[in-house]
């Protein structure tokens, strides 16, 4: 036996590993499926998905596991790598339910591959729970299977409109500018009339492709135009982009605002001192406020995630944890597994955790105001909510060369 | 119009194809000499770009003065990969070259999210964000530099091909392999070499991607596909067709960003593609067919 044969099967079981076949799964367990981006150019932000459900299991297994019909069961998660194809994750969910027999699904990472995933929900009538999809395209179709835990993508600027008009100097003109996917265009759609509403101009409205990489054009016109505000819906990558470009072309509106990235940790690092003034939005801040069954509350939540992963959670992970206690909870209350019954019981479900109140409106989607957050030092301060400002602005943001 | 907006417009694009260029400066080398169109070319690009920023976050080694390492590094990478790998299909049909090449790019690519994380990063020495200010026109500071460096690289590589021995070989090689064999042209050296400089220059031109933009494993495909673009518009005959197929491209999509919306800027650079290949199908400085 030569010792090649041997790595070869060393490769085989770790390659196994990784996709999350030998997931140990005993008969008692209840099994919840999930696809997710843990490789391809979704991964920076689809292994928060993995990082929540597990940690979100094993805590709700560390506490007995879930109670259905007088009896504990532990829950257990089969997980599978989409790598970030939409395709081969709708296949993956079609395997979850039609060969690996799960017993209810957890969503994954994005609009776009929600909004595929969902019709596999909806044709085997099983149950998904997802946080990572906050298009109102998902929830617009009347699916009874589909529950979301983002806030509606048409009302993410919302709170920040209604900030720009508390603002002084007073903001005027409005760029929006955002990428071409499900989500982004949703997060437009919904921008357009709330800044109609609040009488502000809209000087330079514009989409652009998922892939852009250079922003020079976009912010030559925005600096030509003296637009006062840039609202933009887009990646990540696209993201940190344009505030590199923005600075090396002296772009600088009085203030601008992301749809994602700037409550993430990854986001300041990769952007270091540039990224300070950026606004952004969180429908969830780790605060000892939110009491959960099973973290105690999300201050106490966001530090042992902290420890055991080594980075700081913000909405995603925190709504990833959501959808498996929501589920958790869920089971419980119909008092059985079976889809039907937990679907209905999700219909219902009200519970405090630490993701903040969690309850599905008619269309499966929660609601939940959005909170104005900045970057200001190397931490995010919130301010402004619901109930007006909370913090105080850095505004208007100077130019590249006073800071 | 404004005639100010405009120009800076003009500028950015001309920045842009500058960088483009000197994107797709290795990828045109290889495909003209060795006939492979190496699929895998943005993932040395992306290998580039980590490099320098190892260096720079690492060592402190500032990206510009950084780009030899680079280059001697990816040129070392690039000619063991040629002898060891890539000549089994020099003479192969197009079709085993790009399975190969596609393959290695797979591979490129997931070694570095296991190597570096999907973290997204960005070299960012203090100067990366200046300006220079002409009039109501920005110029950036990077790009200026990276343009100039493109510039340089391109000339040098026209010059090395045209007056220099290994130069002559290289292009011979390309034209005839029988009649440079005959003159003692050493062919599995020679490949391995051009491989090595197409690989090479993919490397500096990441530390100058990184320094402008930011970095993650995948940023590689996208960059292949404007490279092969800008190797069909420029030609590969010549590096100085390159550059100007590079700098083509950037300023059209700059203007399509303008005139016609951001989501039309691939449109409109591909629409130019289909319009070379129509009209001059050798590039626009490739000799008449």
């Amino acid at each position: 036996m030569s010792n090649s044969r041997f790595s070869v099967a060393g490769a085989i079981l770790a390659a196994a590993i990784v996709l999350g076949w030998s997931t140990a799964v005993s008969a008692a367990d209840i099994v919840l499926g999930a696809s997710v981006q843990l490789t391809g150019p979704s991964a920076n932000t689809g292994r928060y998905y993995k990082d929540a459900y597990e940690f979100a299991i094993d805590k709700i297994n560390e506490a007995g596991g879930v109670t259905v019909g007088g009896e504990k069961r532990k829950l257990a998660l089969k997980l599978y790598d989409n790598q970030s194809d939409v395709n081969l994750s709708v296949r993956q969910y079609t395997q979850l339910v039609s060969k690996d027999k799960v017993d209810l699904l957890l969503g994954p990472f994005a609009s776009n591959f929600a909004l595929a995933d969902s019709a596999v929900s909806e044709k085997y009538q099983i149950p998904m729970v997802q946080g990572g999809g906050a298009s109102d395209q998902i929830f617009s179709r009347k699916f009874k299977y589909i529950f979301g835990t983002l806030a509606p993508a048409s009302n993410y600027f919302g709170t920040t409109v209604k900030m720009l008009k508390e603002l002084d100097p007073a903001p005027k003109s409005i760029a929006l500018l955002y990428a071409d996917d499900a989500f982004d265009v949703s997060v437009a759609e919904g921008t357009r009339p709330l800044l109609k509403d609040a009488g502000l101009s809209i000087a330079i409205d514009e989409k652009y492709s998922s892939n852009a990489s250079d922003f020079n054009s976009l912010l030559s016109q925005i600096k030509s135009n003296g637009t006062d505000v840039v609202l933009m819906a887009g990646h990540e990558t696209e993201i940190l982009n344009f505030v590199r470009q923005a600075k090396s072309l002296a772009v600088a509106p009085k203030l601008y605002s992301f749809t994602v990235g700037v409550p993430s940790e990854d986001f300041r690092k990769a952007l270091g001192a540039d990224a300070e003034y950026a606004f952004g939005m969180a429908a969830w801040l780790p605060s000892a406020d939110l009491k959960d069954r099973w973290f105690g509350d999300a201050a106490a939540f966001a530090k042992d995630y902290k420890a055991k992963f080594g980075y700081d959670p913000d909405y995603h992970a925190a709504s990833g944890v959501a959808d498996v206690e929501a589920l958790a909870q869920a089971i419980e209350n119909a008092g059985d597994t079976d889809p039907a019954k937990v679907r209905d019981a999700l219909a219902n479900l009200k519970l405090d955790s630490l993701y903040g109140p969690l309850a599905f409106g008619e269309n499966g989607q929660i609601d939940l105001p959005q909170i104005v957050i900045q970057v200001q030092g190397d931490a995010i301060a919130p301010i402004y909510g619901a109930k007006g400002f909370v913090g105080k602005p850095k505004y208007p943001m100077p130019a590249w060369n006073a800071r | 119009m404004d005639v100010g907006l405009l120009a800076q417009i003009l500028i950015n694009g001309v920045f842009l194809g500058g960088l483009y260029a000197i994107m797709a400066l290795g990828l045109a080398l290889v495909w003209g000499v060795l006939n492979i169109v190496n699929l895998a070319h943005g993932a040395f690009i992306m290998l580039g770009a980590y490099l320098s920023w190892y260096l720079y976050a690492g060592l402190g080694i500032d990206p510009f003065l950084g780009l030899p390492i680079n280059a001697v590094v990816m040129f070392m990478v690039g000619y063991a990969l040629q002898r060891g790998l890539l000549n089994l299909v020099v003479r192969a049909p197009m079709f085993n070259t790009l399975l190969i090449t596609f393959g290695l790019e797979v591979v490129l690519t997931y070694l570095a999210q296991l190597a570096f994380s999907a973290d997204f990063r960005t070299i960012n020495p203090p100067y990366a964000g200046n300006s220079i200010a002409l009039g109501s026109l920005v110029l950036p500071q990077a790009r200026l530099m990276a343009f100039g460096v493109a510039v340089v690289l391109t000339v040098a590589m026209w010059a090395f091909l045209l007056r220099t021995k290994l130069g002559r070989a290289i292009r011979a090689t390309a034209q005839n392999l029988v009649a440079a064999r005959l003159y003692g042209v050493e062919p599995r050296h020679l490949y391995a070499t051009t491989f090595g400089i197409g690989i090479g220059l993919a490397g500096a031109a990441g530390g100058l991607y990184g320094t402008v933009s930011q970095i993650n494993p995948y940023i590689g495909a996208t960059l292949t596909a404007k490279c092969f673009a800008i190797s069909i518009i420029g030609g590969l005959d010549n590096p100085l067709g390159v550059l100007l197929g590079g700098l083509v491209l950037g300023v059209i999509e700059s203007l399509a960003v303008l005139y016609i919306g951001a989501t039309f800027a691939d449109v409109a650079s591909f629409s130019v593609l289909v319009l070379v290949l129509i009209v001059r199908p050798r590039g626009l400085l490739g000799k008449a067919a």
